[in-house]
């Protein structure tokens, strides 16, 4: 009896230490009040001090603080990570 | 005769008149007045001397013509050329010298005249042949109307005709009492009438055309004859009974089928019109006669026979009355004796009609039969009742196919088949009815939601069976046409939100398990439902076709990267679906422990996957694995088709002979349930891979199970099909049923509704108590909820800050900004 053959089937979450977007409060899972559909099409980003945010609201955020925009969650200088 | 010789010299007088008329216009006043004194006093002499051959007046050359081409029988025609040949009159010129003395008249001028008039009179009513050349007669009432003495004579002649007409009607008193015979001397008397009071009329001509016409309130000559014979015909009143009867009475022996004749009745009717008593003395008896026998034939027939039988019948009655009008009846009576026979033969029966034959002609597809009970109907504007026959007749139908349980597996293919014909009959033979259509939709959209969700589910499943690879035989043509008759139905859903969930775990299955018959035809099927429901609807599922064609491109890159190359055990061929958790449906999380080389795999995937993607968690659905094994079994090489749990399971017998339950449980670490249907599926089913000991097709706790050895099956490559979860449908749709109040991160769509429902009526009204609330969800939540699970969703907003209960009524929630 030989395994040649497999079709495996895995699926993806967003690892973050949080349910929730600390922004939209809507789960991480789902996406943030502008987007339709979870996924690729709603990802979400990890700034320097590891808090995660659905990409789309912390670019809001980040465009709406001049000069200097700070994670909402630490009050950390909000730089992206990687 | 004096045809030809009266002929020349009127030519002759006239070519002379106008030629001097002619002449008259270019000379001299005094040139013209001669000669039209000339002309004038011709004319006179001639009047004085009615015994004289008879000379015209110049300007009546065409008065001659006419005669001689008619017969002097045709006074009428004369009459009338003779008005548009009258020449202009120069009379305001003219002086006329008088040169002899007034000529008198003889005195017996106007007896003798009389007598002369009266004996051809009665010689015309008696038929028999008068000495008097007719044109001297003509002449005669001439020269008695240039003197003045028309009244007196249209007195005498009317008392003539009078004497005749009341003889002519009294001789028919009393006769054969035979209606036939009677009817036709009647119609003899009465064409013996016309043509009599024609010639009368011809002979006195001039009298119509000047005293008549001069004098108030006198009838012409004709309209004097009819008028007594109206007057005798209603004082005979016999007669006019008795012709009224007659001719009813044939009416009635023609509908019966017997053969009349028809030209009597024509001729008798005309009379009737002539002599303007036809709506009075025949309409109004025979309407009400029409009216009595269809009343009694409606019913009879009703009675006898079936209903598309008895609408040929009144199809053809309607048509023999619309015949009879043209034959011979009054043009008027048209509208009044249709609109009776269709009273009497449909209005009444209307109701019967459709009680006894509507489900019988629905039923046997007979668009002939319904479209003639269309256009009757629509004849008595009785289309409203066939509206609701048909809608009360989709309803019974419909019930049948949707309520019966045991037939559900049908009951997708029946109700397309139902509507197809329904949408024939519509086609064919209601002419496409705008209301019958809506009808049609009305009900079906209540048939499809009488069973809650069950219709949504089926449909789904329908559909799951037509993209599903294997559905041989039919093109894509054909496909396409089922996929879009399919959407008819879908339209009539309600609760969309179910059969989406349905056909999502449905499509989720064919993609990962490769089974789509066709990426296009699933495709296509998608941008129906996305047209019909918009993009929000189909989002999903348009993300899990991304997923796939992802998932390929992943694989692709896995095999070719350094990770595969050099760590991957060769050996095993992996392909990797990677689902994005919100598209697909959830799926509850069973674990397995895997043999130590699977494990390797899994792992070195997941590396390579999470070093391609960051951020992201990687999760095994080891429930939707499946694997392909080769086996060898003492009868032969084999390729089983199996499920991850079912390879794990097969697994354990490279090593060992025999297992007991215990120690495959153990192994595995498969649920128990999960595990007794794996081993059920390869113990007990088509299928037999292993043997269990002892025999029996639950498996129980001290079950064993041996590898089979003398497994055998005709095919190379066998599909080990697995036992469905609950073992039927109807589980499935418990299930989904209880997945609404779960907890799910995803949230299925229902939830996120709810939620999003209960925010916006709170948020415009602050504050409302419970069973408001209650009440106003339902309204705008368009797929059935149960009330508890409402609440749960409530407590749920509670827990999240949305709402709070009221500090002094708990039934009472207020929203929180």
């Amino acid at each position: 009896m030989i395994l040649f053959r497999w079709h495996a089937v895995a699926s993806w979450t967003w690892d973050a230490q949080d349910e929730t977007c600390g922004i939209c409060r809507m789960a991480f899972d789902g996406c943030c009040p502008d987007c339709k559909l979870p996924g690729d099409d709603c990802p979400l980003i990890w700034g320097a001090c590891n808090h995660a945010f659905h990409l789309h609201c912390i670019l809001k955020w980040v465009n709406s603080q001049t000069p200097q925009a700070h994670c909402p969650m630490c009050r950390r200088e909000w730089q992206f990570k990687g | 005769m004096s045809l030809p010789n009266k002929r020349t010299i009127s030519n002759t007088s006239n070519t002379n008149h106008t030629s001097s008329m002619k002449k008259a216009k270019s000379q001299t006043v005094a040139c013209s007045v001669d000669s039209a004194k000339n002309g004038l006093h011709h004319d006179f002499n001639n009047t004085n001397n009615p015994d004289n051959d008879v000379v015209f007046d110049p300007s009546s050359l065409s008065l001659d013509e006419d005669l001689k081409t008619d017969d002097s029988r045709a006074p009428a025609a004369a009459n009338l050329g003779r008005k548009k040949a009258q020449p202009p009159q120069p009379a305001k010129k003219l002086v006329i010298k008088l040169v002899k003395g007034k000529p008198t008249l003889p005195s017996n001028f106007e007896e003798d005249t009389w007598a002369k008039l009266k004996s051809a009179i009665k010689a015309i009513f008696l038929k028999q042949p008068d000495s008097c050349d007719l044109e001297k007669l003509y002449q005669a009432v001439n020269d008695l109307c240039l003197h003045k003495m028309g009244g007196n004579l249209y007195q005498r002649i009317e008392k003539e005709c009078e004497a005749h007409i009341s003889a002519a009607l009294q001789s028919l008193v009393g006769q054969s009492p035979d209606l036939v015979v009677f009817l036709s001397l009647v119609e003899r008397c009465w064409q013996d009438l016309c043509d009599q009071m024609l010639m009368i009329r011809g002979i006195a001509l001039y009298l119509d055309r000047t005293y008549v016409k001069q004098t108030p309130n006198v009838r012409s000559l004709w309209d004097m004859g009819l008028q007594l014979f109206r007057k005798y015909l209603s004082s005979y009143s016999e007669v006019e009974h008795k012709t009224v009867t007659g001719l009813l009475r044939m009416i009635e022996r023609e509908r019966l089928g017997e053969a009349v004749d028809r030209t009597l009745l024509n001729h008798l009717l005309k009379m009737f019109t002539a002599l303007g008593i036809y709506t009075e003395s025949f309409e109004k008896p025979f309407l009400e006669c029409t009216s009595e026998f269809y009343a009694a034939e409606g019913m009879k027939y009703m009675q006898q026979s079936d209903v598309p039988d008895y609408l040929k019948h009144v199809e053809i009655r309607l048509h023999e009355e619309h015949e009879r009008c043209v034959l011979y009846l009054d043009v008027s009576t048209r509208k009044p004796l249709i609109a009776t026979a269709e009273r009497q033969l449909l209005e009444r029966h209307i109701s019967a009609i459709l009680d006894k034959g509507f489900t019988m002609l629905m039923d046997g597809h007979r668009t002939e039969d319904l479209q003639r009970m269309y256009v009757l109907f629509l004849r008595v504007n009785a289309l409203e009742s066939l509206r609701q026959a048909l809608a009360s007749y989709i309803r019974r139908t419909g019930h049948g196919i949707v309520m019966d349980e045991e037939k559900d597996k049908d009951m997708v293919s029946s109700l397309l088949e139902f509507k197809a014909s329904l949408d024939t009959i519509w086609e064919e033979s209601f002419y496409k009815n705008e209301g019958f259509c809506n009808t049609i939709k009305d009900a079906f959209e209540h048939l499809i939601n009488l069973r809650q969700n069950r219709p949504a589910e089926l449909i789904a499943k329908f559909l799951d069976e037509k993209l599903r690879a294997g559905n041989k035989g039919t093109s894509e043509e054909e496909l396409e046409g089922t996929l879009d008759k399919v959407l008819v139905l879908f339209r009539f859903i309600q609760g969309k939100d179910v059969f989406e969930a349905f056909y999502k775990k449905d499509l989720a299955k064919r993609l990962l398990l490769g089974k789509s018959a066709s990426i296009d035809a699933e495709k296509s099927m998608i941008s129906k439902l996305k047209t019909e429901c918009g993009s929000q609807f189909t989002n999903k599922l348009e993300g899990m076709f991304k997923d796939i064609e992802l998932s390929k491109e992943i694989n692709e890159s896995f095999k070719q990267s350094s990770q595969a190359r050099t760590k991957l055990p060769s050996g095993i061929e992996m392909s990797v679906h990677v689902l994005t958790t919100g598209y697909w449906p959830t799926y509850p999380p069973m674990d397995v422990r895997l043999p130590h080389e699977l494990n390797v795999y899994q792992d070195i995937f997941k590396e390579f996957y999470l070093s391609k993607y960051s951020g992201r968690r990687l999760m095994w659905q080891n429930s939707l694995g499946h694997c392909v094994l080769k086996a060898e079994f003492p009868k032969g090489k084999k390729e089983l088709a199996v499920s991850l749990f079912q390879t794990v399971v097969l697994m354990l017998f490279n090593d060992a002979q025999k297992l007991s339950f215990q120690d495959i449980r153990d192994a595995t670490g498969i649920e128990d349930k999960e595990l007794r249907r794996t081993l059920q599926s390869l113990a007990c089913g088509k299928v037999r891979v292993l043997q269990k000991l002892p025999k029996g097709r639950e498996v129980e706790d001290d079950d064993s199970f041996v590898f089979n050895e003398g497994f055998t099956a005709p095919l190379y490559r066998i599909k080990v099909n697995a036992i469905p979860d609950e073992g039927n449908s109807g589980g499935e749709h418990k299930h989904y049923r209880e997945s609404i109040p779960g907890p799910s991160i995803s949230g299925s769509p229902p939830l996120l509704h709810v939620d999003a429902a209960i925010v916006r009526i709170m948020k415009t009204r602050k504050v409302l108590s419970h069973t408001l609330l209650i009440t106003e969800l339902f309204q705008q939540l368009k797929f059935p909820i149960k009330p508890a699970d409402l609440k749960k969703r409530i407590e749920s907003l509670i827990d999240r800050e949305y709402l709070e209960r009221d500090k002094n009524n708990p039934q009472i929630y207020n929203y929180l900004a």
